[in-house]
């Protein structure tokens, strides 16, 4: 049994490390490229929204690179995610000759279960413990890349030199890949933010964005075109809202112990302009745009697929909330035709427009003292 | 003086007669939207994010309609009836896409929060609807009751018939719509074709059918389209399917190829799938039915 699984940031380093670990036989999934999206599109419905048709062509290219045993996620509600793993089967087995398994994680009924289920499944000589040590350590290594990508982001744009910044975080997060232990991850993180932090100085007040919208084109930098490196790079500070650890956190550990429930996290905050969980992380998106306005951000950056059902519900809100409280959004909505340098393009000319407001209100502040 | 606006669109081809029976009940009058026009669908276009699916658009587009009409306007949000079956995201949203598109009064929306169908949540609903209304909480549950008893004794359906039929799948509010279906409907019967419908099928049928069949299907909407086309290409007198469908719809996206895939291909039937949006021209449509009736032709 060979496994294959979908790509998403850097998840694949705590992933593999986790299948390492329990012997677990793996192709380890090509990053996405032009040719991942191409046969991915090739094989998938038109309409359907841009994550379904990456994670189909990552499953496609592993299955090229002789992977038997695909594994996704599943779940029923409201959005389409809970309904992708059913239509991928039938498009790889219109393409697969050889007999294969599909693996769905079920994210509804707790991820921590449907997960450890399947390593005890794929992993039948590993102990309970080393199993659930094993997911631990992943989720510890998720909280310490995301941790590292917080602080490039919040250093970055206060250095010289964002762009070594950036060179620092990558070459760390591949690091972690080697820790054999919890001590080792801390020590990696605490190393990097030691480094970023001599880097930078403190002083400094730049821009300040978040970015928010839907989870998975947030987090995959192949279809937001490193979007968070583009604004470091800028000099903008760029808050991203939507965190893997935090999800997958809030998803195996707190879930399984019921310290954690979607219904009521983002309720409060995203009142009065959403009063109800539509899926996904579309009343999140509404509750921290909210923050984001209420905190003195400069603007707010929404990204979601196009046609994203939870997050055209909230773009709703967006709207309604930008427009109240003054705030300037750039709404990104992707799909497998964005051009890089469109993006590009459209972020400089946004950025630009939150300077020459913050000089003018700088001014005007200047002006009445 | 209070008057209630109820949006001809969504879930209004589903329980538009109870929703304002509801109402009536309750002594509270009504007015619900003339039907769709090119209008409409303009004004809804224009005021929703371009996104949007087609039936949300009309949706907006009415409740456009009603704003001067009406002292209050009722746009219930339907997130679940049954515990194994969702409704998508923008029913989820409907109340909050209302009230942030318009920005209107909050007290003037009536939105009662529909999440299942036991009676502590059918009273909270009922509560909340009265509460807009000044109305006393309990002739609301009473109300409700009653007009649901009156909805449950008007669904009698036949579908027994030994004429040839074709049947026309897909969303009540785009098999209802005037507006997009009454040129297809033309088609259809000018080459003397019958045309059989999920409605005339029994709900329980169609929801029986979905989850034995295929118990993966979690949308209730799409549930019914998945139970309907098996139950159609499992009577011989079916001559062929015709699955409708609208731009910008989530679940639709994915149902259509399952659908396509292990329901309609190995069923053997004739089928074709027509996607409506804002800009389907009447021509494109006839077109394709057209194509689709060549299609039947052709098999026999
Ligand atoms: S959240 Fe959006 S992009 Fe993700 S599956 Fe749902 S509809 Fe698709
Ligand atoms: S089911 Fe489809 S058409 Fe109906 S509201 Fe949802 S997205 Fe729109």
């Amino acid at each position: 049994m060979k496994v294959v699984y979908p790509h998403m940031g850097y998840l694949n380093i705590p992933i593999n490390h986790m299948l390492n670990s329990l012997d677990i036989s793996y192709v380890p999934t090509p990053r996405i490229t032009k040719r991942t999206v191409e046969i991915g599109s090739l094989h998938s419905p038109e309409s359907v929204c841009l994550p379904y048709k990456l994670t189909l062509g990552n499953l496609l290219e592993g299955i090229d690179a002789g992977a038997n045993c695909l594994v996704t996620i599943c779940g029923a509600g409201k959005c389409r995610l809970g309904f992708y793993n059913t239509v991928q089967k039938i498009s790889v087995s219109k393409v697969m000759s050889e007999p294969f398994s599909f693996y769905a994680i079920n994210t509804s009924t707790g991820l921590f279960n449907s997960l450890y289920n399947f390593l005890r499944k794929a992993s039948p000589r590993s102990s309970r413990i080393t199993i659930a040590y094993s997911i631990a350590k992943a989720i510890k290594m998720l909280k310490a890349i995301d941790t590292m990508n917080d602080a490039k982001n919040y250093y970055g744009p206060r250095s010289s030199n964002p762009e070594l910044l950036i060179d620092i975080y990558k070459t760390n997060v591949t690091k972690l890949d080697k820790c054999q232990s919890f001590k080792e991850i801390e020590h990696i993180k605490d190393q990097t933010l030691e480094l970023m932090r001599s880097c930078a100085d403190e002083t400094m007040k730049p821009l300040k964005v978040g970015l928010l919208g839907e989870f998975y084109v947030v987090v995959e930098p192949y279809v937001n075109f490193e979007i968070e490196d583009t604004l470091v790079k800028l000099g903008v500070e760029v808050k991203r809202l939507v965190s893997t650890a935090d999800w997958a956190y809030a998803q195996t550990l707190l879930r399984a112990l019921k310290l954690y429930n979607e219904e009521t996290e983002h309720l409060d905050g995203a009142r009065p302009y959403m009063n109800y969980h539509v899926g996904g992380e579309g009343l999140k998106t509404a509750s921290e745009a909210l923050r984001c306005a209420k905190n003195g951000y400069d603007g707010i950056i929404h990204a979601y697929p196009f046609g994203c059902m939870p997050e055209v519900v909230s773009e709703y809100a967006l709207k309604r909330i930008t427009a109240d409280f003054d705030l300037p959004m750039l709404a990104l909505s992707l799909d497998e035709h964005s051009s890089g340098v469109g993006l590009t393009t459209r972020i400089e000319a946004f950025i630009d427009c939150l300077r020459r407001r913050k000089t003018q209100r700088i001014r005007k502040n200047a002006a009445l003292l | 003086m209070i008057k209630v606006g109820i949006p001809r669109g969504l879930l209004f081809y589903d329980y538009g007669s109870l929703w304002s029976d509801f109402f009536t009940k309750l002594g509270v009058p009504t007015i619900t939207s003339s039907e769709t026009t090119k209008k409409t669908l303009t004004d809804g276009t224009n005021l929703a994010i371009d996104e949007s699916c087609l039936p949300l658009k009309i949706f907006l587009g009415h409740v456009h309609a009603l704003l001067n009409e009406c002292t209050h306007i009722f746009v219930p949000r339907i997130a679940q009836h049954h515990k194994d079956y969702y409704y998508c995201a923008k029913f989820a949203g409907l109340p909050d896409i209302v009230r942030n598109s318009f920005n209107i009064d909050e007290r003037r929306l009536i939105s009662p929060n529909i999440e299942s169908k036991n009676l502590y949540h059918t009273f909270k609903a009922c509560r909340e609807a009265a509460n807009c209304l000044d109305a006393s909480p309990i002739k609301s549950y009473l109300s409700y009751l009653h007009a649901l008893h009156e909805y449950k004794n008007t669904q009698n359906l036949s579908c027994k018939n030994k004429d040839t039929f074709v049947a026309v799948v897909g969303h009540s509010y785009l098999l209802h719509e005037p507006f997009f279906i009454q040129e297809i409907k033309n088609v259809l019967s000018a080459q003397g074709m019958k045309i059989a419908t999920p409605d005339q099928v029994p709900p329980k049928t169609l929801y029986e059918l979905s989850a034995e069949l295929h118990p993966e299907v979690y949308w209730q909407l799409s549930a019914k389209i998945v139970g309907a086309a098996q139950y159609f290409c499992a009577l011989p007198n079916i001559k062929g399917i015709l699955v409708i469908s609208s731009f910008g719809c989530g679940p639709d996206s994915l149902i259509n190829e399952y659908i396509d895939n292990l329901i309609l291909k190995p069923s053997g039937k004739p089928y074709t799938f027509v996607n409506l949006d804002e800009h389907t021209g009447n021509a494109g449509i006839v077109t394709r039915v057209e194509a689709f009736l060549d299609l039947i032709e052709w098999r026999q």
